[in-house]
């Protein structure tokens, strides 16, 4: 405990990244590295039925014979697949237990991270904000979840996707890997194998979910992955906001973390989906440690007039690559996107987005940010395409860059498949650094450098930063100063 | 792994394919199952009136050969104006053709490239190089009229001393699979690029225009419209990468592709890529795709213009955007004519 | 010399124009005004043919001929000109090019010979100088740059030019300043003939202190509410169409 006390405090003296403790909790693994037994060693904790075991060894066998992708403009050591945990979970007693019985120890972890896991209490330091329901998943396993019995009485499921296998297997089967399949690329089909918790959501036709979802990822235990998988179901008619938010200790290795999200939108449904990623990025000058992310977000647009929108604020992760994907294939719907992405130290990023219009009368936009600082590179990667089929469909894309410093890299690699002539696509992308002028108006006002580079960054940002959810937007723009901390001389 | 490489060996596991990220719309390994045997010599080719009329002097390739032992010495200073001619003379074969350019110190150079088809079903590939030293000013009008069913692959790579400008303007009637790629290696202090083009693709007509422009050196300036026209199941193909290069500080680089899709078959295909690693910079790129815009074809409607004379009237006016951006005259003519030509084709 | 009858007229699905009758005779010029959203531009539009325009029922015609089953240059070719309220950017084709192609395209389609470079000159010069416009605006993209005045002025040079029967102006005097509201106007009265009809579509009075109606009347709702004397427009400026809007939803209603 006092190790763990010793941790926070040179943690909170250090300010750069303020989730980077570890909580000392009693964890149980799977035997390390990667094998069927491996596979077999998940299912059977989760008390799958065979089916699902069935399909993660299929899933396993097919991962081997596939290559890790090469494309992104990213370089790396290659990972030691075998050199890790695929599962690790807080010990616990036996059978389900309520909030109050959650290890206390967890729920300080939590409440350190500023992320309400009691039903009575709000977002840290907002005041007045309206109540989030919380999945917690604590590495490999889902610690609590919150509101519940509140959400029920709507009729809306959200729940560990553990739990759902077992407690709505119809709908999961229904589903699952509909939008992202088994095979899609290398780190969704090794996440089909050994996935082993994240959260699902079910809402039911013409309903408005009542309070803002979330799920809280931490990757706590060393030398393990974490591998989660989320798949929300908007019926026809619905509506839900669902957030997720990520952070890890800080440790010199790197932890893989290949998560898969899939999202349905039925007809008339909307789901906007918000992240704040802030992985451990490793240490900005050596860059040692931190968290590969790869992840694979896929929204498929299914019934006529859904929609969908990516909000992301991704500033952790020491390589990230990711691309939340739109599939437009009910006639006019709708497919958003907007991120803000910071780099600074030695992280690298590739990401972006897709959007694939399939139906008529389809449209999509894409509003993206990127930062890059320090010694960092960042690409923005993104492919809007249009079917044949897809008449009237539209695309909007702005993908703005801003540099600051001399050893950064900014790159803008957009891809566009127009293949009918009813079809309007834009992209406008520009590459610039922070104006000195701005940055002497601001310090001629009296703000230090590094408040001047936040202010200006705020602002460049600005239009993404107002789709996240309210609660979220004052979190991000505090993460947003934080990260470029030490970018300015 | 190159269209030349297979050429000389008769080889088509060395063409890149689908797979190659470069290659992605304008895959070869796809197309070409057994390379063609080696194009004949030939003695004679057609003439060309258009670029007869401009009296210039002329150089003809003809399948990859000199068709005659001439040269043509391009003034070290002072003005020069030349045309080559690459003839794809004979029917289902390939062949491969290397020639250089290069311009003395403060020289001027007009250069008129076109590459002809007067076969069919040919393989065709070359390898050019343009080298400018300090202050040359080179302006370049390429003209692509390969045969429907042609297949053809050029590369141009450029080389500029400091103060230099090289102007660039590709006009592209398509083939079964055309490829034109100009590679620039910029060295900045105050050297000026424009690589600009047009693509007129009717049928079934494939055109890829890729360019490469790497900044090196300290306040250079690279300017880019590329723009379009797709009918039927035609496909064109953008792709333009701007690097800008640790220490290129002060780049100043500008990229426009725009592209009209006048049929539900036809596809456009764009990738306009910055790759930058310096940051006092300022670089753009847009890139638009639709169709002709309707309000503007109901306004010339409303003023009494018939609706096919409208379109013709727009996208003459669409394309026309590239063709004025040619300095020299007598280019600018030839370049508008062309263009003139493959439109009438499109109605 | 315009004739429409119990027009009714949709955009997408929606009704727009409800019933809609109005006569305009030959050397009359008649003013419509009407709050926001009462149809006025659907009117325009619907007259110069602009698709999207769905007419349901009613007829529309010019000298007797019917224009709605007609394209827009067809309608040009008739005489029908409509002055837009944004008028169109239209990079690289300069507005000399525009005007003559259009000038010649009418011509033509009416059977008469193409009018010829020298002499369309001379006409461009005569009417751009009373427009007080500069030749060098004309040889430039057509409105690419141009202020709202500018394009404002543009359309009524073509207005000039082209010689219309039945003139139709949406929103004319909308961001224009005062001068360029009495060269603009200016240039519209220099229209008025006994064979020339004129639609003057706006929301405000103060474009008719400039030219002025024969006859004014109200549109409210898709449909006209009143009609009459020039006296009407000041009534509205003072008045305000509150009580149009009213009766017009009784109307509908009933």
């Amino acid at each position: 405990m006092a190790a763990v006390q010793k941790t926070i405090d040179t943690v909170s003296a250090l300010e750069a990244y303020e989730h980077g403790f570890v909580t000392d909790i009693e964890t149980e693994f799977a035997p390390k590295g990667l094998s069927e037994d491996t596979v077999r060693f998940i299912s059977a904790k989760k008390g799958e039925p065979d089916w699902m075991l069935e399909w993660r060894l299929e899933a396993y066998r097919r991962w081997i014979a596939m290559d890790e992708p090469d494309w992104a403009k990213l370089s790396y050591p290659r990972i030691d697949y075998q050199d890790a945990f695929y599962y690790a979970a807080p010990k616990e007693k036996d059978g389900p237990k309520s909030l109050d019985e959650v290890d206390p120890e967890l729920l300080r972890t939590y409440e350190k991270l500023g992320i309400p896991l009691k039903e009575q209490a709000f977002l840290a330091g907002v005041q007045g904000s309206p109540k989030i329901a919380v999945d917690a998943v604590f590495d490999s396993v889902s610690v609590a979840t919150t509101f519940r019995a509140e959400l029920a009485k709507s009729g809306v499921i959200f729940c560990p996707i553990s739990e759902a296998l077992r407690d709505h297997p119809d709908l999961v089967r229904k589903y699952l890997a509909t939008v992202v399949p088994t095979t899609d690329n290398y780190f969704a089909c090794l996440n089909s194998a050994v996935f082993s918790d994240g959260s699902f959501v079910y809402i039911p036709p013409g309903v408005r979910c009542p309070m803002e979802l979330s799920t809280y990822f931490r990757i706590n235990a060393s030398g393990t992955g974490q591998f989660e998988r989320t798949l929300i179901i908007a019926d026809k008619g619905s509506y839900v906001s669902y957030l997720e938010g990520c952070t890890a200790p800080m440790r010199d290795e790197n932890q893989l973390h290949a998560a898969v999200v899939e999202l349905v939108a039925l007809e008339d449904a909307e789901i906007k989906y918000s992240t704040v990623q802030n992985w451990y990025p490793g240490d900005p000058d050596t860059g040692k440690g931190g968290i590969y992310n790869f992840v694979t977000k896929r929204a498929d647009c299914r019934g006529d007039r859904s929609k969908v929108s990516w909000t992301q604020v991704e500033t952790g992760s020491a390589i990230t690559w990711k691309y939340p994907s739109c599939v437009l294939r009910g006639e006019g719907s709708q497919g958003e996107f907007y991120s803000i992405a910071i780099t600074n130290g030695r992280q690298q990023a590739d990401t972006g987005t897709k959007m694939i219009h399939l139906g008529k009368n389809t449209r999509s936009r894409i509003i993206s940010k990127g930062i890059s600082a320090g010694k960092s590179t960042q690409t923005y990667r993104g492919l809007v395409s249009a079917h044949p089929k897809a008449l009237g469909a539209r695309n909007f894309t702005q993908c703005d860059s801003l540099l600051i410093g001399k050893d950064c890299a900014a790159h803008t690699v957009p891809y566009v498949e127009a293949r009918n002539a009813h079809c309007t696509f834009e992209h406008e992308a520009t590459t610039t650094r922070l104006s000195d002028d701005q940055l002497f108006y601001c310090q001629s006002r009296g703000l230090d450098a590094e408040a001047s580079v936040a202010l200006l960054v705020n602002g460049f940002v600005r239009d993404v930063l107002q789709q996240l959810p309210m609660e979220f937007a004052v979190e991000a723009q505090k993460l947003v100063a934080v990260s470029l901390e030490g970018s300015v001389g | 792994m190159s269209l030349a490489a297979a050429i000389a060996a008769r080889d088509p596991d060395l063409l890149p394919s689908r797979r190659d990220e470069d290659w992605r719309w304008t895959g070869l390994r796809e197309l070409i199952r057994v390379v063609p045997p080696a194009s004949p010599k030939v003695a004679s080719v057609a003439g060309h009136a258009a670029l007869a009329a401009l009296g210039w002097p002329t150089l003809v390739f003809a399948n990859g050969h000199t068709l005659e032992e001439a040269s043509i010495a391009i003034p070290a200073t002072g003005k020069g104006a030349f045309v080559r001619r690459f003839v794809s003379a004979s029917d289902g074969a390939a062949h491969h053709v290397e020639a250089d350019v290069s311009v003395g110190e403060g020289g001027r150079l007009v250069l008129i490239d076109s590459f002809e088809g007067e076969g069919a079903g040919y393989v065709a590939s070359a390898a050019l190089s343009i080298r400018l030293a300090a202050n040359a000013r080179v302006e370049r009008i390429v003209l692509l009229d390969d045969a429907e069913d042609a297949i053809s692959v050029a590369r141009t790579d450029v080389d500029l001393a400091p103060g230099a400008s090289f102007h660039q303007t590709v006009l592209a009637a398509g083939a079964k699979r055309q490829r034109f790629e100009t590679h620039v290696s910029h060295p900045g202090a105050g050297v000026n690029v424009r690589l600009d083009g047009a693509y007129v693709l009717t049928g079934k007509r494939h055109s890829d225009q890729t360019t490469v422009v790497a900044h090196a050196g300290e306040n250079g300036i690279t300017t880019q419209l590329i723009k379009g026209v797709a009918t039927d199941q035609a496909r064109g193909v953008f792709q333009g990468r701007i690097v800008v290069q640790r220490g290129a500080d002060g780049t100043d680089a500008r990229m426009a592709h725009h592209a009209l899709l006048l049929s539900d078959r036809a596809e456009i295909d764009a990738k306009p890529e910055l790759e930058i690693y310096a940051d006092d910079v300022s670089c753009a790129h847009g890139n638009t795709v639709g169709a002709l815009d309707e309000a503007a074809i109901f306004y010339a409607r409303s003023r009494g213009i018939p609706e096919a004379a409208a379109k013709a009237m727009l996208t003459t006016a669409y394309l026309g955007e590239v063709i004025e951006r040619i300095v020299d005259e007598p280019a600018r003519e030839l370049a508008l004519a062309w263009l003139t030509g493959r439109l009438e084709r499109l109605a | 010399m315009l004739n429409i009858s119990n027009l009714h007229v949709s955009v997408g699905s929606k009704p727009i124009i409800d019933g809609l009758s109005l006569a305009v005779p030959a050397g009359e010029v008649h003013a419509v005004m009407g709050p926001n959203g009462a149809g006025k531009s659907t009117l325009s539009y619907t007259l110069a043919g602009r698709g999207g325009y769905e007419v349901t029922g009613g007829s529309a015609t010019l000298n007797g001929e019917d224009l709605l089953t007609l394209g827009p240059d067809e309608r040009a070719a008739k005489g029908v000109f409509l002055s837009f309220q944004y008028p169109l950017e239209i990079p690289g084709v300069p507005a000399l090019t525009f005007i003559r192609t259009a000038m010649n395209a009418q011509r033509k389609a009416r059977g008469e010979p193409e009018v010829s470079a020298p002499d369309f000159l001379k006409r461009v010069r005569a009417a751009a100088a009373n427009l007080r416009m500069d030749m060098d605006m004309l040889k430039r993209g057509l409105n690419v740059g141009f202020s709202g005045g500018e394009k404002k002025r543009m359309e009524i040079l073509q207005m000039a030019l082209l010689e219309p029967r039945l003139l139709i102006l949406d929103e004319t005097d909308s961001g224009l300043d005062i001068d360029a509201l009495r060269i603009v106007s200016e240039g519209v009265n220099a229209m008025r003939s006994p064979d020339r009809a004129m639609l003057v579509i706006t929301h405000y009075q103060r474009l008719l202190d400039y030219i002025k109606p024969d006859r004014v009347h109200v549109l409210a709702a898709g449909r006209i509410v009143a009609s009459g004397g020039p006296e009407l427009a000041l009534e509205l400026e003072r008045e305000g169409y509150d009580k149009y809007a009213s009766s017009s939803q009784s109307v509908a209603a009933a």
